[in-house]
């Protein structure tokens, strides 16, 4: 009898969540307090992990739970949660994000409260979603996710706010629809005994014909919306714009990334059928997104706009890396998709300290800003250099293990993304050229540098970019003890 | 069956009968104080309740049952026509209908103790909760029409009790109206139903034979068939307020006592949907038999057109119901729509017609009856605490009245659907259920879930009003034609004189009562549906297998 780890952190955080929302003035301390105590759970998960393996074929779990919700016989609904290599790693970003933001958030005024508690609330969305090996509670916590970060931009947002929450709500939502008949039809097609992750995975086989591939289009739209895949972006840039910088943060730190591990988890384990049949869309869908992902981005002024746009770029990527169906490149995907958190959380910081000090994100209007706020530029710099790719930093070992899947997989192909890397890497140092070096313009009179909680906050994902820039064992170690390890199943 | 059984198994509807009587005789003899006849009402309807819970089975009052259980969901014998019969299901719907008059009942309790017209309100919540009881045992088609009937009289009457009030005036004489075209459709479809087969027991009519007798062995009945089943379908989709049926249920709604929305919106208008499990379930399920279509097209199946028919009734129901929500500056108006747009999700339990199917639908009403009655209660609430009848006039509430705001908003988000409230738990059984019944209600399902989407939105512009808007800063909407507050005032009762403030800051300990047990269902059900969830799937199935 294991300790049940997660229902506890789950408690931990649904207290701490409402207690931030009574709490008041104080409510930034109840917040810290949580994040910490959430942290804390996290490294004992970690530190008593084991991959329980395989059990006659199918993937287990640690820290598993299981209770009965309903069970009506056509109907069996259980409250099953637990872990593995995969969501581990995601787990530990989640815990990772929510502690800088709160940091980073420190001084927020508006309802305070209110703001860290949605915070507090997104974060056990996500560590929902990532425990949840049930599909009504993967949908619960799924919807969470969606509910906090519609107030988060339509509330605290930027001028356009209105529209770009509405915007990302209804984006979403259809997604979610989708995504959650496909769930339910998987389950009541393969006429599974409930809507477990395991049994499901153990009635999939029985379906028959297009079906599988059917479901997996339903799911691989409601996933890739979240993505997000390219014909469906464009909610992503109107949201990050509008939202507050935290929100951004937890947006394309932890929101992109549900769609990534939907997809692994529900997609690519549950239906291999259907994945095999759909895996040249796929293959489209990852080039088109690197492409014009940073086509879109190289063609930006506004500093978020571009991050944003890189986001496309990164995660075309990492579904390129899925989609090969190997385990290096899982390997590579989940590892891209904690870099991807890390990084674009850091530069969205910058980008939104940017805003807060020269009053404007339009690249070409700022210049020479390294004179002047030294703290800013070297967490820019930093942050763009990672982005790019550079050795040393947290993206180079996920980008170079993914090529490197990618020409084993695919030959040739490799090319595209390369080549789209380079163009990556010019629009980061274009960027940088222009905003942080050269002659000074644009600085408005009392300049102050970024304040102490905020280079707290940049501190702690900095360390952790170099920190599995060098020793990215430390990472790839827990997410190859998963089914990741034993790929393909 | 001798007459003392008989009459034993009728035993929670002569109570409500005798409990009716009471309160007029109460009332002729003076004792009008609303204490007094509201006491009578509330006693005799948890005392039907706990009979109905008896002949359920559950065991703490499960020996006081007065149907021996080996007659509930028994096949009844052959050869025999029976007018009413019991199935557990039927028994779970009394349940619902003695609660939804139940909240109502205990709620109006708080109204001004010196009312007029209060025993007239009782005794007419009390015989129209008869007739709902009735309903809920109908075999027979005439006995279901008759029974809904004794349903509607009271209810004309309800919308206009206060007599004073044009506006309840003329929403009943349009509930009158409307009503009693209803009940000629639904009679003349009966009767071409009694041409084609010969009887109108609803077992003959749900079998398999019946329709074999009638299409394939008399050769040219039909017709007679489709029109009988069209008419019916017109006249009960008045009464669960099918779009394009729907038009009179937002003046009635909107005209009526708020009080008596709350009855109308979450108890009488259950009916219509059971009176639909009743008359079209047996097609769905049975009548495959294929029929030539007049003039040589076919062979048609009777069952799968019906299904098709119904579906798309469900679907034009809840997008209607939900965009014309979506537009509404009244708070009554709104509800009243998003009432309309929950008909359309019970109605996907009729249209697909599986046990699972009706799992959903049955725990939908179950969730409807707490949920729209709640919502319509906590109107009168606010009514009497001076609160508009526009949706922009409860802006700030939420500081005012953190409890009763609270309240009102658990109930909104579970008309949404959100998780944790019982309304979510039965979208999802629903949902579930279009889904495992497979082929092309997944699209029931997609659109159901779509437009609950879509409800979030004219829901959650309540809840911005109430929370985010301060009382000061919003400007002041006018007010569209005839919602004036003048007329808002007269709807809370002519006679609405505010002598002594009511405890519990002008609430009363009923109400407060009532709102409270309500928010307690919708989050305990929400988290734990199992305990009526489980006998209610069972219900279901024998429900099915009945073929009633």
């Amino acid at each position: 009898m294991s300790v049940p780890w997660i229902s506890i952190t789950l408690a931990s955080l649904v207290v701490g969540t409402v207690a931030t929302f009574l709490a008041g003035r104080s409510a930034r301390w109840v917040a810290l307090a949580t994040s910490i105590v959430f942290l804390i759970e996290i490294g004992l998960m970690f530190w008593g992990y084991s991959w329980p393996g395989l059990l006659n074929g199918i993937p287990q779990f640690a820290y598993s739970e299981t209770h009965a919700w309903i069970s009506i016989g056509w109907l069996n609904i259980n409250y099953t949660v637990g872990v593995d290599g995969i969501s581990l790693v995601l787990i530990l970003l989640t815990g990772i994000l929510q502690i800088a933001t709160v940091l980073y958030s420190w001084k927020e005024e508006k309802r305070p409260n209110a703001w860290f508690g949605l915070v507090l609330l997104t974060c056990l969305g996500c560590f929902g979603v990532f425990v949840a090996l049930d599909i009504l509670f993967f949908f619960l916590f799924w919807e969470a996710v969606l509910v906090p970060m519609f107030f988060i931009i339509g509330y605290w947002g930027g001028p356009n706010r209105r529209y770009a929450a509405i915007k990302f709500f209804v984006y979403t939502h259809v997604a979610s629809v989708v995504m959650l008949v496909g769930l339910l039809a998987l389950a009541f097609y393969s006429h599974a005994a409930s809507l477990d992750f395991s049994s499901v995975y153990a009635a999939e086989p029985a379906l028959a014909g297009v079906v599988p591939a059917f479901l997996f289009v339903a799911l691989f739209f409601g996933f890739g919306v979240k993505f997000p895949i390219v014909p469906f972006h464009t909610w992503l840039p109107d949201a990050h714009v509008e939202a507050p910088t935290g929100g951004s943060v937890l947006l394309a730190g932890l929101l992109l990334k549900l769609g990534g591990y939907g997809l692994i988890r529900w997609g690519i384990e549950v239906i291999p059928n259907g994945f095999h049949t759909d895996q040249p869309i796929l293959f489209v869908i990852a080039f088109v997104s690197i492409v014009w992902g940073s086509v879109l981005s190289l063609s930006q002024r506004d500093l978020k706009r571009m991050v944003a746009y890189s986001s496309i770029n990164h995660m075309g990527i990492v579904l390129l890396a899925i989609a090969l169906n190997s385990e290096l490149g899982l390997v590579a995907a989940l590892f891209l998709m904690f870099a991807h958190g890390i990084v674009s959380a850091l530069l969205f910081m910058t980008a939104g300290s940017t805003h807060d000090i020269f009053r404007t994100r339009d690249i070409p209007s700022i210049g020479g800003a390294a004179s002047v706020t030294p703290r800013l530029a070297t967490a820019m710099m930093i942050g763009s250099l990672a982005s790019l790719g550079l050795p040393a930093l947290i993206s180079f070992p996920a980008e170079f293990t993914a090529l490197l899947a990618t020409w084993q997989a695919l030959a040739y192909w490799v090319l595209i993304p390369l080549i789209v890397l380079v163009v990556t890497a010019g629009f980061y140092i274009w960027m940088m050229q222009r905003l942080l070096f050269g002659p000074t313009k644009g600085i408005p009179n009392s300049v102050h540098d970024i304040a102490s909680l905020e280079v707290v906050a940049m501190g702690i994902l900095i360390a952790v970019t170099v920190l599995f820039g060098v020793l990215p064992n430390l990472l790839v170690h827990w997410i190859v003890m998963s089914p990741v390890g034993v790929w393909p199943l | 069956m001798s007459l003392v059984t008989t009459l034993l198994d009728f035993l929670p509807e002569i109570l409500l009968l005798a409990g009716a009587l009471l309160v007029f005789l109460v009332d002729a003899l003076g004792l009008r104080r609303i204490e007094v006849v509201g006491s009578i009402a509330v006693v005799t309807i948890l005392l039907a309740l706990l009979f109905v819970f008896a002949d359920l089975g559950f065991a703490p009052v499960a020996f006081l049952a007065a149907i021996p259980p080996g007659q509930i969901d028994v096949f009844p014998p052959a050869g025999s026509t029976p007018l009413y019969w019991f199935t557990s299901l039927g028994l779970f719907f009394q349940t619902f209908f003695l609660l939804a008059a139940f909240l109502v009942a205990l709620a109006s309790m708080s109204r001004p103790s010196r009312e007029r017209g209060a025993a007239v309100f009782y005794g007419l919540i009390l015989l129209a909760t008869l007739g709902m009881m009735l309903v809920a045992v109908a075999s027979d088609l005439i006995f279901l029409l008759i029974a809904i009937e004794v349903v509607s009289i009271p209810s004309y009457l309800l919308v206009a009790y206060t007599r004073r009030d044009t506006r309840s005036m003329e929403a009943a004489m349009k509930f009158f109206i409307v009503g009693a075209l209803s009940t000629v459709l639904s009679f003349f479809g009966a009767s071409f139903l009694y041409g084609a087969y010969g009887t109108t027991n609803l077992f003959v009519l749900a079998s398999g034979s019946a329709i074999a007798n009638g299409a394939a062995g008399g050769g040219g009945f039909p017709l007679l068939v489709v029109i009988g089943y069209s008419l019916l379908i017109a006249g009960l989709a008045f009464k669960i307020t099918l779009v394009p049926f729907h038009a009179w249920a937002v003046d009635v709604y909107d005209g009526a006592p708020d009080d008596v929305s709350a009855f109308l919106a979450g108890g009488t208008k259950k009916i219509g949907l059971f009176a639909f499990f009743l008359v079209f379930l047996g097609p769905v399920l049975f009548a495959k038999v294929a029929f030539q279509w007049f003039g040589g097209i076919g062979p048609v199946s009777f069952g799968p057109v019906l299904q098709v028919l119904l579906s798309i009734l469900a679907v034009v129901t809840m997008s209607v119901g939900n965009v014309l929500a979506l537009m509404q500056k009244s708070m009554k108006r709104m509800l009243a729509y998003s009432s309309i747009s929950q008909a359309g999700y019970m109605l996907i339990g009729v249209a697909i017609g599986t046990a699972p199917a009706l799992t959903g639908a049955s725990l939908q009403v179950f969730a409807h009856v707490f949920m729209k009655s709640g919502a319509f209660l906590v109107v009168a609430a606010a009514a009497g605490l001076g609160v508009g009848p526009l949706i922009a006039d409860w802006r700030g509430l939420g500081q005012k009245r953190p409890w009763l705001s609270a309240a009102f908003a658990l109930m909104l988000l579970s008309l949404a659907g959100m998780p944790l409230t019982v309304g979510f738990v039965s979208k999802f059984v629903l949902f579930s259920a279009a889904i495992e019944a497979q082929g092309y209600f997944v699209w029931l399902a997609v659109a159901g879930l779509l437009n609950s989407a879509l409800s979030v939105f004219y829901y959650g512009r309540v809840l911005k009003v109430i929370y985010f808007d301060s009382p000061a800063a919003a400007p002041a909407v006018p007010a569209p034609e005839g919602a004036s507050p003048a007329a808002s005032g007269a709807a809370a009762g002519p006679d609405h004189t505010p002598t002594a403030p009511l405890a519990l800051g002008g609430l009363g300990y009923a109400r407060a009562a009532t709102i409270a047990i309500v928010a307690i269902v919708i989050v305990v059900l929400g988290i734990y549906p199992g305990p009526l969830l489980q006998p209610l799937a069972a219900a279901a199935q024998h429900f099915i297998r009945l073929g009633l």
